[in-house]
């Protein structure tokens, strides 16, 4: 038989995609549903698990990964076309467009420069501080925004800071490494502040209105949770600042480089004033109109003004964002829902409950673990907003207050910082080049650790009293 | 043979060599800049990266987008930079190549890459480019758009891994340079068969050898003790070839497993070169070859030919 080296080379490239169709049929066509499950719910479960694979190994593009998602629910998942299409755009992902083309809109206003001379004037010229600041900035600025909109104005503040230090072309690796994890774990604790801090928190929002499972304001998510990013910040650099002791202690001489480096940008122009004021009024809007427009319905809103006042011009938005994404979320969150309604996820979860009752046997411990080590782990292998809309009905069905078992599922989908791949924030920081995968192990397990400590303290002590 | 010397004197050849980083590809530039012009080639320089996660692939995009505003260029682009200087310093003559200027914002994406623009030097083309994902297909991708003949590549621990997937899928001959010392005296090992590619691989040797003053070792193994007539004569043409070039040669014949006994004679002091195999792409795949077996064993660099 012969086989050009083109068509070797392409098995070999492909072989996850496969190997993930191989599974898929023989699952399909040979193995029969498992008692207790429908034969729909098992051929979604057969959909998820090669999509899994596909994720995880990204043998072809994620939007290809989101086209055969769609397909597949309507050729064995027994959807009808127009189902899928229904579930495939909603709230959420109406957020998670929007906000990725308000992370353009915002990034090219240059405000970045203001903000490196602000957190510059609080926190002076000692590295500690430095990296304090850094911390509770993209923190505190992350609740509201997003982690990748403040990563992607923070790192080259950092990373002119680092360039300003390195004497004959050496750095201070650890201060390097001090200042990026600074920025990208502040900007993932901040992440579950908000509704509008991530995609899987407007995910979640979604799956609960979408189950029956109840609401929740944007300010009562931010009564739930935000007491745990306020705990995690001091704690968080702490932990940074022990596993990545800077050498330099002082960075005058970077710091007075940054603020002239700075200055240049001039005087704050009457289109950046009008940036920001337009931004605060997309905020004020998420806090006090949500819960009657939707997040994402405000979010397209703000990106349509900022491009109706030329602020931004669609070819930026084009060009920057990664429409395959959102494609993938549209495609996940649809088969989140079919996997609900054929019965998928009750099934996993009452497996997994069963699984682990002789371990654990007090059930609203047994919940909580499954809801926070499902997306624990899951949110270290796929990204967080990804784990949501996979997890997030497995764990709605788990029984128990889903409210705060979605919290917990959210929350702790955001403890993905033992990876590059799992957070956006260490995405970012990770593609400069200058941080090594095992950093993040140093760092992570700690950082973990501490999270679900928080989380814990937030659920026997602070949720309790709102119930 | 002499059709085919023709044919290399009279096509433009197009090298191109992989980097990693200044502190571990010194050694192979230095030897790609060597090797392109003795070859009078143009010469590509490429650093493959690490591709972001496609999940938040926008994200670090805009953040890219936003570091150039800053002045801070792309992680590699560096790499490349510090490329074009060691060029500078190794070709010292070169009046046109002296005048090229780095320059960030000449940068520009196109076909799945970053390229940074560079004038001609003298007719010839410098490529200096940027690719993020898996070394061979990145580099498989860059060959076949520029139709590259040859990649020059360091050795790297991963050698074992990455062996099958380089000699299988590059489209053109590969160096690599294994353990690559610059400073040390190295004797050309050309393993002689009766494959193809062992003309073209002959006509190689002798042009390293002509222009570098390296000494010439020709080594062809039988399995038995009898040297079938492609083996004698295929020996015979590259040593009447060497010869006609007035190089001189010495000429092996040793019986044993092929494979061992070149990696046993090449030791750590010969540059090998080999043609490539001839079998199919399949048995290649399921069963190995010869240039893929030796490249796997052997510590030394080691040039296939195809």
């Amino acid at each position: 038989m012969h086989i050009s080296t083109n068509t070797l080379f392409w098995i070999q490239q492909k072989r996850w995609l496969l190997v993930a169709f191989a599974l898929g049929g023989i699952l399909y066509l040979f193995v029969p549903a498992p008692e207790g499950l429908s034969d729909a719910g098992y051929h979604i479960l057969i959909i998820i698990l090669m999509t899994l694979i596909l994720i995880l190994k990204e043998p072809i593009p994620l939007p290809a990964i989101a086209l055969q998602l769609l397909f597949w629910q309507v050729i064995i998942g027994g959807s009808t076309p127009n189902e899928v299409g229904a579930y495939f755009m909603n709230d959420a992902v109406f957020f998670i467009m929007g906000s990725l083309m308000l992370a353009v809109a915002i990034i090219s206003q240059g405000l970045d420069k203001r903000l490196a001379l602000g957190i510059i004037r609080l926190t002076g010229n000692r590295t500690w501080r430095i990296a304090a600041g850094f911390t509770a900035i993209s923190a505190l600025l992350s609740s509201f925004v997003g982690p990748h909109m403040v990563t992607a104005m923070m790192l080259p503040v950092a990373l002119t800071l680092i360039r300003f230090t390195n004497k004959k072309g050496k750095a201070d690796t650890n201060l390097v490494a001090a200042l990026l994890f600074s920025i990208a774990y502040g900007a993932t604790i901040g992440s579950i502040g908000t509704p509008s801090g991530g995609g899987r928190n407007v995910i979640m929002l979604n799956y609960w209105a979408e189950f029956g499972s109840g609401t929740m304001s944007y300010l009562e998510w931010m009564k739930m949770v935000y007491p745990m990013v306020l705990i995690e910040i001091p704690i968080t650099i702490l932990i940074i600042l022990k596993t990545f002791p800077p050498e330099l202690k002082i960075l005058d001489t970077a710091v007075r480089k940054l603020s002239v480096n700075v200055a240049r940008a001039g005087k704050i122009s009457r289109k950046e004033i009008f940036s920001m004021l337009l931004f605060l009024g997309i905020l004020t809007s998420w806090i006090t109109l949500s819960e009657r427009y939707g997040i994402g319905t405000i979010a397209l809103m703000g990106v349509f003004l900022f491009i109706a006042f030329d602020l931004v011009s669609w070819e930026d938005i084009r060009q920057n964002v990664n429409w395959g994404v959102i494609l993938l979320f549209g495609a996940t969150i649809s088969i989140g829902v079919q996997m609900k309604n054929t019965g998928g996820a009750a099934w996993l979860a009452e497996g997994s409950v069963n699984l682990l009752s002789g371990i654990i046997p007090n059930i609203d411990a047994l919940r909580a673990v499954v809801s926070v080590g499902l997306s624990g782990v899951f949110s270290n292998l796929l990204s967080s907003s990804a784990t949501v809309a996979v997890v997030g009905p497995i764990v709605l069905n788990l029984g128990g207050d889903p409210i705060l078992l979605g919290l917990a599922s959210v929350i702790s989908s955001a403890f993905g910082y033992f990876t590059a791949v799992a957070a956006p924030a260490c995405t970012i920081i990770y593609s400069s080049g200058l941080v090594r995968a095992p950093d993040f192990l140093r760092a992570g397990w700690k950082m973990a650790i501490m999270s679900i400590g928080s989380l814990l303290l937030l659920a026997l002590l602070w949720w309790p009293l709102f119930k | 043979m002499t059709k085919k010397r023709e044919k290399i004197d009279t096509k433009p050849l197009k090298f191109l060599t992989a980097v990693s980083s200044e502190k571990y590809s010194k050694p192979t530039l230095t030897f790609g800049s060597l090797i392109a012009s003795v070859f009078d080639a143009s010469m590509g320089v490429a650093y493959v990266g690490k591709k972001a996660s496609e999940f938040h692939g926008s994200s670090v995009n805009l953040t890219r987008q936003n570091l150039t505003d800053w002045n801070i260029i792309h992680p590699g682009l560096e790499v490349l930079q510090w490329a074009l200087k060691e060029l500078k310093k190794l070709n010292p003559e070169n009046e046109a190549l002296a005048k090229i200027q780095f320059n960030p914002d000449h940068v520009y994406e196109e076909d799945g890459r970053i390229r940074v623009f560079m004038p001609d030097v003298e007719g010839k083309k410098i490529e200096l480019v940027l690719r993020e994902g898996e070394l061979v297909g990145e580099l498989r991708k860059e060959m076949q758009l520029e139709k590259y003949d040859l990649a020059i590549i360091g050795g790297s621990q991963n050698k074992r891994n990455l062996a099958h997937s380089l000699i299988q899928y590059l489209p053109g001959s590969i160096f690599v340079l294994q353990k690559f010392n610059p400073r040390k005296k190295y004797k050309l090992l050309l393993l002689v068969d009766d494959s193809t590619a062992t003309a073209k691989s002959v006509e190689w040797g002798a042009l390293i050898a002509e222009k570098l003053g390296w000494p010439v070792r020709t080594l062809t193994v039988s399995k038995t003790s009898r040297f079938g007539a492609g083996y004698q004569g295929a020996a015979d043409m590259a040593k009447a070839y060497f010869d006609s070039r007035g190089i001189d040669v010495e000429q092996f014949f040793l019986t044993g497993d092929p494979v061992r006994t070149f990696v046993e004679f090449a030791g750590d002091n010969h540059i090998v070169i080999m043609g490539a195999s001839t079998l199919n792409p399949l048995k290649q795949f399921l069963f190995g070859s010869k240039p893929i077996q030796t490249l796997k064993q052997t510590d030394v660099p080691i040039l296939i030919v195809r």
